[in-house]
């Protein structure tokens, strides 16, 4: 059948925040003259919207769509991010990066961590981010885009530090002129099919009925079609991220330099972030209500961040966990209405933008669902979900901290058994499990059990082989090099600054 | 602290067929100071390895990186490339097509879209491509690996290789002689146990005991040294796998050919290698066939006919043995599979390489990587009888929850998932369920996407051109290298 004979497949995307419009934009950019795209939403209903930092996968989202990286960056005040520094997590008053990048090179089909290790034990290595140029030009403040080839400077990636509460409204302007209908009102019934079950139409306020095939629900922590009429499981993960708040606090920038990371420090009931962009810094206080009250909290974020104040403290609930299935009849949930995972290691766009991936590739032909199709989004959400989940809670529990009852509860309680298995292959021999799907591949996994103090008891014996003074050598060339590489690279805000059309308006 | 582990005394390896010098060659590149001992035991009757000298890409990298030259390879292996498989008979009577190799098989490059959305090794909608670079070259008869050089039209060409087994083990032999490994050849008598569940010892003909820290099992289906524990279980694979019997012809005329044939016949798939040395026949026998069909489907009379029972260790690795090659997983030789399989599993090996001691949490990892290689494995050669027309001659074969989600998508939305610890690519595979005549339904966003594909296919076009005058004739490339 000819493209053009087709009848556009009817999509109503519930919820016009991040998960909302990505939504939106994905499918009529990608499925064209396949779909038909309306979004509802409601300027009465606020936006999540605290998901500032991104992971490099988003680049890949903004170029597919054609976008302009200039105007992306403009619009939602971006900054550039090469990783992630985490403070007091391990013990207090330590830190570390976990970049975008590698550390080191294999040598002899040896990982570089084993090496280092060894000469750790000599006394002869120096801290493991020093090996990393994706860590140095972070903590140097800075920044270029990595190169192509295969050298030292190809073996850092970057993503952003935007305002999520812009990026929406960007993606909506790029949305409507793919075709994608806005429709403004509150939703106040979700009509389903007496027979099927299926969602047939949402009715709004207004009296206008959105009537469609398939429903896409962004609802967000509401999950009015997904969670509300359809009823879908909610799995609960709190029993191993106890956090479920967050106060959040823009501030004023407080120094010349913009650094291209964010920062995590640990808290006494969870952590707090610090997100620089473009005109301000995005600051918030993650925790568990369980051990502390809004109130203190909102205080305690109050007195840690730096900078003046440019709003009052705004809390924000939400549990751990996901839906038993994204996919239920003929509504799938992207986003928070499909689950949440706290931004510790800033998932929760990647987390939407996989969704609409999984979606785009097995988006029902001529608007039929198959149930295999649905089965096999529902495998691979889930799926992703589960290896950020392992990847989260182990920043928790790789920990020395028993300063307070809420680290006293993440260091001793039991860990799901897929992420006890990995940290044991850890413990006991120095190596880090392989998948080739889904996120966090080895370089973040010895990333945070080394910047968390949690040393293997033994590493690969073939680090006996050469001779320490060469690999002492070797670590301290490559400690040179990337000094030099760092050295040569320009200042972020230079950088930036250099790039006019990627800056907002100062306000 | 972290402590180094104590490096191993002591390895044995049993078995010295290509794969057991190979791995004592590998052993012997990682650990310089551990003493090897290759056992030649007597040969096994169902090693195919010894016979069938092919691999997938996988392979070349190996050899690279053991320092097994490609360049002596073909020069004292009788080496030469495969830049594609051409199937006949998958789709029906008239029905065939080639499949190549490397992330580039698709020139219609739909999965760009994979790669530019995810930025990693993610999910394709592939559309199996009409055509690939492989298949224009290897119809041209031109090809020279190329040298890395930055640019080369032939960089994105990937390809394997088919050799002269005895040729090839008498090479590894050497370079194992100059690795000064040593050699005996003595029968296996008995084991001794450790008390972990491995063997402290074995006992060999005029030997005495011979102690290790490790011993790999080399020995081919018989499994000799992994069969004898106590906790060896295996996993049966008939009721997926058809082929009982594999015929195999004499050699044939010499052949330099960039091709390689599979043909479906009614006793199972028919396997023919072009080989320096001969023209080399195959043929996976199901089924209990007289020895005319057999001659008929083979197409000369067979020299060999040898039992074979697919299957694989239910743990190829239990206390310190581990078993590589046929002894962890009897797979079909054909089309280079089985011989990927066992050097994707030495090479893992190598990754995971253990101290004196081996740890309980290694070996499960180990376990669990080799499992998922060996039953991604079994799907290539299962692969082959879901082809339409096989699955009429061979029906009610069960198929692996990941192979049949894998065809389902393919056959509805031309859609290839990705699976854990594949031999293949996600556009290889989407290359060859094509060249089997495997229907492959419409991928939405292929459909969905702006232009005609006129586009797509004037680059190809190009690059088709750049490639065949980069190349040199093979015949031409292969005398200069004799």
């Amino acid at each position: 059948m000819s493209i053009t004979d087709r009848k556009p497949v009817r999509v109503v995307v519930l919820g016009g925040g991040t998960a909302g419009w990505m939504s939106a934009a994905g499918l009529a950019g990608l499925l064209g003259p396949l779909v038909e795209v309306t979004l509802v939403e409601s300027e009465d209903i606020g936006i999540v919207g605290v998901g500032e930092a991104t992971l490099p996968h988003i680049r890949g989202y903004v170029e597919r769509l054609g976008i302009d990286e200039a105007a992306f960056m403009q619009a939602t005040h971006a900054t550039y991010k090469l990783g992630i520094d985490f403070r007091d997590f391990g013990r207090i008053g330590e830190s570390y990066v976990h970049p975008f990048g590698t550390f080191g090179e294999e040598v002899a089909g040896v990982p570089f961590h084993h090496y280092w290790l060894e000469m750790q034990r000599q006394g002869r290595a120096a801290d493991i981010g020093t090996y990393s140029l994706g860590v140095m030009a972070a903590l140097e403040n800075k920044f270029r885009p990595p190169s192509a080839d295969a050298s030292l400077t190809s073996t850092y990636g970057y993503a952003y530090q935007f305002d999520a509460t812009l990026f929406g409204p960007f993606l909506r302007e790029h949305a409507k002129k793919l075709g994608v209908e806005r429709v403004e009102g509150k939703v106040i019934e979700v009509v389903r099919d007496g027979a099927s079950g299926d969602v047939t139409s949402l009715k709004l306020e207004s009296g206008q009925s959105l009537e469609g095939d398939l429903f896409i629900d962004c609802s967000g922590f509401r999950a009015l079609m997904i969670g509300g009429a359809l009823e879908e499981e909610w799995e609960d993960w709190s029993q191993w991220l106890p956090c479920d708040r967050a106060a959040a606090m823009p501030c004023a920038h407080v120094t010349q330099e913009i650094q291209p990371y964010t920062t995590a420090t640990a808290m006494p009931a969870g952590w707090r972030w610090r997100i620089p962009l473009q005109h301000r810094i995005g600051n918030g206080y993650v925790f568990s209500s369980s051990f502390i009250s809004e109130d203190e909290a909102c205080s305690a974020i109050a007195a840690a961040a730096e900078g003046t104040q440019l709003a009052d403290p705004r809390v924000l609930r939400f549990r751990a966990g996901r839906r038993k299935s994204s996919w239920n009849r003929n509504v799938i949930a992207v986003g928070l209405a499909s689950g949440f995972l706290e931004p510790l290691e800033s998932t929760s766009i990647y987390l939407t933008q996989m969704a609409v991936t999984y979606l785009l590739e097995l988006f029902p032909i001529d608007g039929k669902i198959d149930p295999r199709d649905r089965d096999e989004f529902n495998r691979l959400v889930d799926m992703e979900y589960d290896r950020v989940r392992d990847f989260l809670i182990l920043h928790y529990h790789a920990t020395e901290r028993d300063d307070s009852e809420f680290w006293n509860h993440v260091r001793t309680m039991r860990v799901p058994d897929s992420l006890q298995e990995k940290m044991t292959l850890w413990r006991e021999a120095g190596r880090v499990e392989k998948y080739s799907d889904g996120l966090f591949y080895d370089a973040s996994w010895i990333a945070v059990y080394i910047g968390q103090g949690l040393l293997p008891e033994r590493h690969d014996p073939r680090t006996r082989l050469p001779d320490p003074a060469r690999i002492e050598r070797a670590l301290g060339s490559l400690q040179q090099a990337i000094r030099d590489q760092t050295a040569a690279m320009p200042g972020h805000r230079e950088f930036l600054t250099a790039r006019a059309e990627r800056l907002a308006a100062v306000p | 602290m972290s402590e180094p582990r104590e490096l191993p005394a002591r390895i044995v390896v049993a078995g010295d067929g290509p794969l057991g010098v190979l791995a004592a060659i590998a052993l012997r590149r990682a650990l310089p100071t551990t003493e090897l001992l290759v056992l030649a035991v007597a040969p096994d009757p169902g090693a195919f390895a010894e016979r069938i000298g092919t691999a997938l890409p996988f392979t070349n990298r190996l050899h690279d990186r053991l320092q097994v030259s490609e360049d002596e390879l073909v020069r004292q292996a009788g080496a030469s490339h495969r830049l594609v498989m051409r199937y006949f008979g998958g789709g029906g009577p008239d029905q065939q097509s080639a499949a190549g190799y490397g992330a580039a098989v698709d020139p219609a490059m739909t999965t760009a879209f994979a790669k530019e959305w995810g930025g990693g090794p993610r999910n394709a909608g592939t559309t199996a491509p009409p055509r690939s670079l492989g298949e224009v070259l290897a119809g041209a008869g031109r090809f020279a690996p190329h040298s890395g050089e930055p640019g080369s039209p032939l960089l994105d060409l990937d390809y394997a290789l088919r050799w002269n087994v005895p040729a090839y083990r008498q090479m590894l032999v050497g370079m194992a002689g100059q690795l000064g490994i040593q050699h005996a050849r003595a029968d296996i008598r008995g084991f001794m146990p450790d008390v972990s569940g491995g063997i402290a010892s074995l006992v060999a003909e005029g030997m005495g005991e011979i102690a290790a820290d490790l011993f790999l099992d080399c020995t081919g289906s018989r499994a000799l040294l992994h069969s004898y524990l106590p906790e060896a279980r295996q996993i049966d694979w008939h009721d997926m796998h058809p082929t009982r019997r594999i015929a195999i012809a004499e050699a044939g005329r010499p052949m330099l050919a960039l091709e390689d044939r599979a043909t479906l016949t009614p006793l199972g798939w028919r396997w023919e290698l072009a080989g320096r040395d001969g023209l080399q026949s195959i043929l996976g026998v199901a089924g209990d066939a007289g020895d005319e069909a057999i001659h008929a489907a083979l197409g000369a009379p067979p020299a060999q006919i040898v039992p074979f029972s697919p299957g694989r260790a239910e743990a190829a690795w239990l206390g310190n043995v581990v078993a590589l090659g046929d002894a962890a997983a009897r797979i079909e030789p054909f089309g280079g599979i089985a011989q990927d399989l066992a050097h994707r599993q030495l090479a893992l090996l190598l990754e995971l390489l253990p101290g004196r001691t081996v740890d309980a949490s290694e070996r499960a990892e180990y376990n669990r990587r080799a499992a998922m290689m060996a039953d991604r494995a079994a799907d290539w050669i299962a692969v082959h009888y879901a082809a339409p027309a096989a699955a009429k001659a061979f029906p009610g074969l069960q198929q692996s929850p990941e192979l049949a989600r894998m065809l389902d998508q393919f056959v509805r939305r031309s859609r290839t998932p990705i699976a854990e610890d594949s031999p293949m690519l996600v556009q290889e595979w989407g290359a060859m369920l094509q060249a089997l005549g495997m229907p492959s339904g419409e991928s939405l966003l292929s459909a969905a996407a702006s232009g005609d594909g006129s586009e797509t296919g004037r680059a190809f076009a190009q690059k088709a051109e750049a490639a065949l005058a980069a190349a040199p004739p093979y015949g031409e490339w292969m005398e200069r290298m004799l």
